[in-house]
């Protein structure tokens, strides 16, 4: 672990962390510990966020180093087949929202601990998560949104599965600043979480992996 | 009625649209804007404040909405709760929970503005500057970018309550710099104007003293 790298990210030096990048790539390092060392930034990062260190505009800033990184390191991950072995997700802000800062790192964090994810990103209307679970054929679908209108789309999303014939086949988790037990009873989704640890944890274990 | 036992516990903003037509007698209460960013401080402020009321006060009108589910598990020991069954500010200055997801369809991503908002000064545009101050010119730059990336339009919400004028040329400005498209949307008054007549139909949620405002009176279950 490079703790120059996690340091340089958690506190948004978003041009010492590709330069650090750049060099622990050129000295031969383990993409993967590369990609671990984005994930622990981000927890510190969480964290402080949630302590109230940290603002939105920090979090944001964070992110887009995230995907800066890893533009860098995942051509470099080969073999798919063997480090995607966790399972497929699909991920989208649903219908009516169009907040994706948080859901872009869920989804982020999922695809570093091992996910295949499919992000359909914003605004994502309930007919296009049904097509995807079929032509993708993941084993999660995990709804995110910021607003309170969001839960009204996450509860017709579900419906839409179902009417679809798809809810046997899918575990479905749905996340966002506004999310409880509550909305997850309203929405008839099987998990909820407010942060991407949880989402991960959610994952592992729907799918049995490690 | 009697507007004596009646108070009127509002968020800033949302009292902007209140005042011009508060019924002689009624008392009211406003408070920080800047609560909505934690909810769990705005609930906490809500409960101390509804608990410290004149035992005399019979019904509070509370000028909120769900807000992130802060009103949630709020209640008032002798006191009628009344508050708007809506999401947030928003359908309030538009009118009803309807006209919001009518706007949120049309361009969800939209970021309103009415008097109130840009009086208390809390939004993304003046937040800009604390950025700076905090990441430096660059960074905030392109943290706002990036914040801002799903919005198309900043929509200046006229609710025909006050003078309208010296608001728009601002919502204008602040749209052009931020590269987003302009709106004036047409508001009303008539949910704040529903609540203040005593008119509480299924637009509201109403408890009795005693009992907890619940996530189930927003958004019921299924049959």
């Amino acid at each position: 672990m490079s703790e120059e790298l996690v340091k340089a990210i958690s506190e948004m030096d978003d041009e010492a962390a590709i330069n650090l990048t750049k060099e622990l790539l050129g000295k031969g390092t383990d993409p993967m510990e590369i990609l671990g060392d984005c994930r622990s930034a981000m927890e510190i990062v969480g964290k402080r966020f949630e302590q109230g260190e940290y603002f939105i505009s920090e979090l944001i800033l964070a992110g887009e180093t995230l995907s800066a990184i890893s533009e860098l390191v995942k051509p470099l991950v080969k073999a798919a087949a063997s480090t995607k072995k966790n399972g497929k997700i699909v991920i989208g802000t649903v219908k009516g929202d169009i907040h994706d800062i948080a859901k872009d790192i869920v989804s982020f964090m999922l695809d570093v601990n091992g996910f295949e994810v499919k992000d359909l990103g914003v605004d994502v209307a309930p007919e296009t998560f049904v097509e995807t679970i079929k032509s993708f054929d993941p084993e999660i679908v995990a709804l995110s949104g910021f607003l309170t209108l969001a839960h009204t789309s996450m509860k017709e999303t579900v419906e839409a599965i179902k009417a679809a014939g798809l809810r046997d086949k899918v575990k479905i988790m749905i996340g966002g600043g506004t999310i409880d037990a509550q909305v997850c009873d309203y929405a008839k989704a099987d998990g909820w979480g407010t942060d991407a640890m949880t989402a991960i944890s959610l994952a592992k274990q729907w799918t049995g992996a490690n | 009625m009697d507007y004596t036992k009646m108070l009127v516990m509002a968020c800033a903003t949302v009292i902007e649209e209140m005042t011009p037509i508060l019924p002689e007698g009624i008392h009211h209460k406003v408070l920080d804007f800047g609560l909505h960013v934690t909810p769990e401080k705005l609930r906490t402020t809500l409960q101390n404040e509804i608990d410290s009321v004149n035992d005399n006060i019979e019904t509070i009108l509370l000028g909120y909405g769900l807000c992130s589910q802060a009103v949630i598990g709020v209640t008032a020991r002798k006191a009628t709760l009344v508050v708007p069954r809506v999401d947030d500010c928003i359908a309030i200055f538009l009118g009803s929970r309807d006209a919001y997801t009518v706007q949120n369809n049309k361009a969800p991503g939209t970021y309103y503005l009415t008097k109130g908002w840009i009086e208390v000064g809390d939004t993304p545009f003046t937040e800009y500057n604390l950025m700076v101050e905090r990441l430096g010119k660059a960074r905030a730059d392109r943290a706002l970018k990036l914040l801002l990336k799903n919005y198309t339009r900043l929509a200046l919400i006229n609710t025909g309550q006050y003078d309208i004028e010296r608001y728009r040329e601002y919502v204008r400005r602040t749209a052009d710099r931020f590269g987003l498209r302009y709106e004036e949307i047409e508001g009303s008054n008539t949910l704040v104007k529903k609540m203040l007549e005593g008119d509480w139909d299924e637009e509201f949620v109403v408890v009795k003293p005693g009992e907890t405002i619940c996530y189930s009176h927003f958004f019921p279950p299924d049959e």
